[in-house]
């Protein structure tokens, strides 16, 4: 394309027309064009990587698909999780325990469908469809109760949320641990089918789930009350509660409503395996989904959050996890290059601020 | 071991405190080395009671842009006198001792010291030429013993390098045994009350050789008693031919510790003077002027016509800050508020909003007992609150300007949750014309907008919750004079609109160019309330510092 050479009193205003122009424009003042861009790049090098050695273009393209899905089903719970944890640090707070609740609340999960003796649900009389649908219930609202007894602690007692969430992760795994370490279950055939059901013989549902959430909390996060009061309480929690904002209500339901993912988490990863490893099932997690926050553009400080960068920023480390795997990293140095990242990531932010 | 872990905390502390205060972190050397000197200095200064420091600022000239704050001001103080600065908000006072304190370079004038020219490029220059700046936020850390703080940033070592406690404890016992303090050096800062805490900060003054300590309202956040023993200790230095600049905005306290006084008006020196020539009343009229009553925007009297009572307040108390308030406001009044700092009149109406708790009293809304206990009750009660400080009280920073004009609405307007942004901007776009507000798009930052704008969009939120009462604190603080004009209208406006206003201020003026009548407020207590003739500077003032109203006419007493 020729750019029109006749003068345009439009093109007087800077960028927008020619591409370098939008892309200046985009890269100051849209906080989510940075990490698109470091986005795209990851895929392409991780495409070219991949590489193009396949018989035909169907072939390749199978072999692309199938190792996305894979990238996208393994993260899917923490990608939920991460989602959560936005609202979390939008309003200046953060969650240690995730890792520990999604091990306590999968437990909660297998006891309550255990076919064999120890099962509460089969103990009852409860079996079939019905026991998966009402453990499902019991376990979200499981879940959120415990998210909402550390907001309670928070708001109420007034304890920092560092705190808080740090005695709630050594409590919940420990708990757990004591009492379910070594159990068997046998979960029913049926509650696998919520990870592992086929849609034209690809197993996406934890995918689909992630989807949904991160669209309802993007809904939430933009139209919503609580959503923008989130924000208010974050940006400025002496105004917000001046402007009557019942700051301690959003906060709790913040942490209440991280619980909540949780326990979804916890119910995908469940029926994705059947079992769960209690002594290292979620440990470290909290670290990713804040690591997915703070690349996607959230404010440490609070204030600033973006789901839709949260999204952008969990696909990033999978990506860069997926790459490390195919170009042979060993194990140990990958953490290594998850932590440039989210350095990375924070500089350039800061680099947009002061221009 | 205890030493040792001392100096690891001590060391972990004084990083933090060189960030805080970065010229410590510069100066620390020179200052270890002239600190013995000073010290036996100090000793001799307070033993031999000889020689004293006179301190001559001539011609002194500064303005900020276009805004002229020191207009040629010349003054003198010398050693052994308390020498009073007054002045109104705004007069010049902290920007002329800024200068004398080397905190900013004035634009024009000299600075004399005992007849030399000096010349205070930072804070420390002017430390080591004697003046001492204690702040009203003192600069003492808490989480450390008295003798600690006395040597922040100059501490005694052993030859090995660790702290030697032990020196610097016998130190500080003698300063205190010198200058009549009985306190123990070892308690932790933390413990002391106001008054012990501002001790400390003199004797720390001076162990740095200090001969003339600035105190910039100092009393303001003390008890009686504490004063006292603040007051003490200024007399003791007077005696030891020390020289105090005290600011203070409390005439009672002038007339009684202070032999001089200094009145600056406008960036003016208006008037000096030994105290014991002048009354109270005379200095409240020097720091307002006389004809300073600008044209009055106040309805004409007998076109008043006032609704029933909207609220009332019946023996408010909270020991803290407030004690047995009561006043009682009617529809479409403009009611002022007003009294100098720590007078207690944003924390008494944060009260009645609901966001900081009261201990006893009632508030009566159209005549029925309400208990508010958060703010968004009381704005469902129809009371609105515009607090002081918007940029740390109102303004939501990461939020654009529609969302902070609606951040109050948002839950009244939601239908299941959802924000009704249409309403929202409807609602935003009338109140833009109405009040004037000169903006860009409604998705711009809030912080794109100047001062005055902002606090219209901070308005705007208020009367889009439809407030039966509105109380504004400080409505125009930080707003330019255009702005001001239109705020004031716009107050007048929603007066005729019947709704209650409260106008807290602690710019006389404004409460007598705006409101039908005003409460004086004094550490806590309504001193008085004035209205028609009797709502003048000079009554106000005389009530704000403590004074009676008299029997003269005009005086309704609640």
């Amino acid at each position: 394309m020729i750019p029109n050479k006749q003068p345009n009193l439009e093109n007087a205003s800077p960028g927008k027309k020619t591409f370098v122009g939008w892309f200046k424009h985009k890269w100051s003042n849209d906080p989510l064009f940075s990490i698109l861009i470091a986005l795209i790049i990851m895929v392409i090098l991780q495409t070219l990587t991949l590489g193009f050695d396949y018989n035909s273009f169907g072939e390749w393209f199978q072999a692309w698909t199938n190792n996305w899905i894979n990238i996208l089903r393994n993260n899917a719970g923490v990608g939920i999780v991460a989602l959560g944890m936005t609202f979390v640090i939008m309003t200046g707070g953060i969650d240690l325990s995730v890792g520990s609740t999604l091990v306590i609340t999968g437990a909660f999960a297998m006891y309550l469908l255990d076919t064999g003796a120890q099962g509460i649900l089969s103990a009852v009389g409860i079996t079939g469809v019905p026991a998966i649908i009402l453990t499902i219930i019991l376990v979200l609202a499981f879940g959120y109760m415990l998210g909402a007894l550390i907001g309670v602690s928070i708001t109420k007692g007034m304890v920092p949320p560092f705190i808080a969430t740090l005695g709630a992760m050594m409590i919940f795994r420990s708990v757990t641990q004591h009492f379910a370490q070594g159990y068997n279950t046998k979960v029913p055939v049926e509650f696998l089918q919520i990870s592992s059901f086929k849609i034209g013989n690809l197993m996406i549902m934890p995918i689909i789930y992630w989807a949904i959430i991160a669209c309802i909390l993007y809904y939430v996060s933009k139209r919503t009350t609580f959503g923008r009061q989130i924000i208010a309480v974050g940006s400025n929690e002496r105004a917000a509660k001046l402007s009557g904002v019942n700051i301690n209500k959003v906060k709790l339901r913040v942490y209440a409503l991280m619980g909540l993912l949780v326990s979804v988490a916890a119910i995908i990863q469940v029926s994705r395996i059947g079992s769960m490893d209690f002594s290292n099932a979620g440990r470290g997690m909290e670290m990713d989904a804040i690591a997915a926050a703070v690349v996607g553009g959230t404010n440490m400080l609070g204030g600033r959050g973006y789901i839709l960068g949260t999204v952008y920023g969990m696909l990033i480390i999978a990506v860069m996890n997926n790459l490390l795997n195919l170009f042979g990293v060993p194990p140990f140095l990958r953490e290594a290059f998850k932590g440039v990242i989210v350095i990375v990531a924070v500089l350039l932010q800061r680099k947009e601020k002061t221009a | 071991m205890p030493v040792e872990s001392g100096v690891f905390c001590r060391s972990g502390i004084l990083i933090l405190h060189s960030l805080i205060d970065s010229r410590y972190h510069t100066v620390s050397i020179n200052r270890k080395e002239t600190f013995r000197k000073n010290f036996t200095r100090m000793n001799s200064l307070l033993k031999s009671l000889g020689d004293y420091m006179k301190i001559e600022m001539k011609n002194i000239r500064k303005s900020f842009g276009s805004n002229d704050v020191l207009k040629d001001v010349t003054l003198s103080v010398q050693g052994g006198e308390i020498c009073a600065l007054l002045g109104e908000n705004g007069a010049g006072k902290s920007t002329l001792m800024n200068i004398l304190g080397g905190v900013i370079p004035m634009d024009s004038g000299s600075i004399l010291i005992d007849e030399k020219e000096v010349d205070f490029e930072t804070p420390v220059d002017s430390q080591e030429a004697g003046i001492a700046f204690i702040h009203q936020e003192l600069n003492l850390i808490n989480d450390l013993p008295i003798y600690e703080n006395m040597f922040l940033g100059r501490e005694i070592k052993t030859k090995k390098g660790s702290l030697d406690l032990k020196q610097m404890y016998d130190k500080t016992a003698e300063i205190f045994k010198q200058m009549n303090v009985d306190l123990d050096p070892g308690r932790m800062v933390r413990d002391l009350d106001a008054s012990y805490k501002q001790i400390v900060e003199i004797c720390r003054a001076m162990m740095t050789n200090a001969s003339i300590i600035i105190m910039d309202e100092p009393t303001t956040s003390l008890t009686d008693t504490e004063i006292e023993r603040v007051f003490a200790m200024m007399k003791t230095l007077k005696e030891n031919n020390v020289g105090i600049i005290f600011i203070s905005h409390k005439l009672n306290e002038v007339k009684e510790i202070c032999n001089r006084y200094i009145v600056l008006r406008d960036g003016n020196l208006v008037s000096v003077g030994n105290v014991s020539d002048v009354t109270k009343k005379d200095l409240a009229s020097y720091m307002v002027g006389f004809d300073v009553r600008t044209e009055s925007l106040r309805r004409v009297a007998g076109n008043e016509e006032v609704g029933n009572e909207i609220l009332r307040v019946e023996g408010l108390t909270d020991s803290r800050h407030f004690r047995d308030i009561n006043f009682s406001i009617r529809a479409g009044e403009i009611v002022g508020i007003t009294g100098l700092l720590g007078d207690g009149r944003s924390e008494l109406f944060q009260a009645i909003f609901g966001a900081d708790h009261y201990e006893t009293g009632k508030i009566f809304l159209e005549g029925k007992e309400v208990t508010i206990k958060s703010t968004s009750q009381a704005i469902k009660k129809g009371i609105a609150y515009l607090p002081r400080n918007r940029k740390e009280n109102a303004i939501l920073k990461d939020m654009d300007i529609i969302e902070n004009a609606s951040v109050v609405t948002w839950s009244m307007f939601s239908k299941r949750g959802v924000i009704d942004s249409s309403r929202h901007r409807k609602l935003f776009e009338e109140q833009r014309d109405s009040l004037r507000i000169k903006m860009g798009d409604m998705t711009d930052s809030i912080t794109s907008l100047s001062g005055g704008n902002q606090q219209k969009v901070v308005l705007s939120k208020w009367l889009a919750a439809n407030p039966k009462v509105l109380i504004l604190d400080n409505p125009t603080q930080g707003v330019d004079v255009g702005a001001k004009e239109d705020i004031y209208d716009i107050i007048l406006k929603l007066a005729d609109e019947n709704i209650a206003i409260i106008v807290l201020s602690s710019e006389a003026q404004e409460i007598i160019r705006v409101c039908d009548r005003a409460l004086v407020m004094y550490h806590g207590v309504i001193q008085g309330e004035v209205r028609d003739e009797m709502m003048n500077e000079q009554t106000i003032m005389r009530l704000a510092t403590g004074g009676e109203l008299g029997e003269e006419k005009g005086v309704h007493q609640l």
